[in-house]
């Protein structure tokens, strides 16, 4: 009697333990946190954790390197103590210092300039004086609706007289920046969001975390699967305002990025129509090819570069600069509405 | 009297299982109700802080208030959109309704940003 008293009680404690095992191993938590502190965008972390202590130490961790990133690659801000590419942009006595920079504004121009080769040209970090013109007219444009203005041709022009990239002069031995024209002035944002996240997540892989995802304005890396071993299931957002059809594609992502350029972000109106932001270093003018143009592949710098360069080239130079690069795939989203997308990306 | 006393502690071993059913059932719903999802809930940050969290099944209107900087908020049949803000590019108020997990509505310059929380099953987990 005893015995089957004693052997009922393990059971149910075997049960209960097993039941723990199984739901534990399951409800790991899933927390998220936000920032609008960086690259002039909504920065979203999200992970699985135990508890919410273990949860907030990774994305501090997380918050702390891009305010990091952010800085040193601050086109508009100098920051107290710290060489960045604001600084890298300054003109002392009508020239560009030789500036000792951090190895991260180093290794990200080295990588600038690949993607400027790897892109025919149309991801160029030395088109800031034609970018800052059009930021000015477009901040101006954004606080004073009704004066809202286009910059006019000819100041863009003489502008991109300025934008060869071969004035950026780089020694990675001495970790030094120069920038040999005085008129060229560097602006990454083409590049620099999807590198900073892209940087990001590495440490978090090297330090073995795992069950995370970042979302920088549209640049999502995945760290792993979700805790359950399932990998994150993306929602690519439909452009077009149709609530029958929320999402254009569902991607499976376990440790790769996918970045989407969109002309729907970030733009102003002039005379009823919307300008964005992604200039098109051939027109100077924003690139009118698509709606949107979402980029598949393992490195969330890579992703953010080709989607900007993809958004300003026409489908099939762009269709084939995908196909020449290994575990690479693109979808874009066509002025009509239609999707065209590389095999590899799925529908 | 043998028989007896076998019945008698027959019974007891039922009790005995019929507690230990109970106490698993118990145990399940304590961890169903300890990991439920929660529903769908609309996040409003201010200066980069929570400013208010409000579930978006329950319709109201919120003023969003920092200064003499404001933002009218409003969440109606399970949508959220931005019906004023003293803004003065107007992009946030231009902006569709959210409702979808990770969909966000952000107010520059005020440093607003309006973001929606889902935990569905078949929504995705990320918003690209």
């Amino acid at each position: 009697m005893v015995k089957k008293i004693f052997s009922a009680i393990i059971a149910v404690f075997i049960s209960a333990q097993c039941l723990c095992l199984f739901a534990c191993g399951k409800t790991k938590t899933k927390y998220s946190e936000y920032s609008f502190d960086f690259f002039d965008t909504v920065t979203t972390v999200t992970g699985y954790a135990e508890n919410k202590e273990e949860f907030e130490k990774v994305s501090e961790l997380v918050l702390g390197e891009l305010g990091e990133y952010h800085r040193l690659f601050d086109i508009y801000k100098r920051y107290d103590g710290m060489e960045n590419l604001c600084t890298i942009n300054e003109l002392v006595g009508g020239a560009h210092r030789t500036v000792k920079a951090d190895a991260r504004i180093i290794d990200m121009l080295i990588y600038a300039k690949e993607m400027y080769e790897k892109t025919g040209g149309k991801v160029n970090v030395a088109m800031g004086s034609v970018l800052s013109i059009w930021h000015d007219y477009r901040s101006e444009g954004m606080n004073n609706p009704w004066e809202a203005e286009l910059p006019p041709m000819d100041k863009l022009e003489k502008a991109a007289e300025h934008t060869d990239i071969s004035a950026l002069v780089i020694d990675k031995e001495n970790g030094t920046v120069t920038i040999t024209d005085p008129e060229v002035r560097l602006d990454v944002g083409a590049i620099a969001k999807g590198y900073a996240v892209e940087m990001v997540a590495q440490e978090l892989e090297k330090q073995g975390i795992s069950g995370y995802v970042l979302n920088v304005g549209g640049n999502v890396r995945t760290i792993g699967a979700k805790a359950d071993g399932e990998p994150w299931t993306v929602g690519v957002e439909n452009p077009q305002d149709d609530e029958s059809v929320p999402y254009i594609a569902y991607l499976k992502l376990a440790g790769q990025s996918l970045v989407t350029s969109g002309s729907y972000q970030r733009y102003y109106i002039v005379d009823g129509k919307r300008y964005h932001h992604i200039i098109d270093p051939e027109t100077l003018m924003p690139s009118e090819g698509f709606v949107s143009v979402s980029v598949l592949c393992k490195s969330s710098a890579m992703g953010d570069a080709l989607s900007t360069a993809l958004f300003c080239m026409d489908f099939e130079s762009g269709f084939a600069l995908i196909e020449s690069i290994d575990e690479a795939e693109a979808m874009w989203v066509m002025p009509d509405g239609s999707i065209k997308r590389t095999e590899g990306f799925p529908g | 009297m043998g028989d007896e006393k076998k019945s008698k502690s027959k019974i007891k071993n039922d009790i005995i299982f019929i507690a230990a059913l109970l106490a698993a059932v118990c145990l399940i719903g304590i961890i169903y109700i300890a990991t439920r999802a929660p529903g769908d809930t609309v996040i409003v940050k201010v200066d980069g802080k929570i400013f208010g969290e409000y579930p978006l099944d329950t319709d109201r209107t919120v003023e969003i208030r920092n200064g003499d900087r404001v933002n009218l908020l409003i969440i109606e049949g399970g949508e959220a959109y931005m019906a004023e803000a003293s803004c003065p590019d107007g992009i946030c108020v231009a902006h569709r309704p959210i409702s979808r997990d990770g969909e966000s509505i952000a107010c520059k310059p005020n440093t607003v940003v309006v973001i929606v929380r889902a935990t569905g099953e078949d929504s995705p987990d990320i918003i690209a």
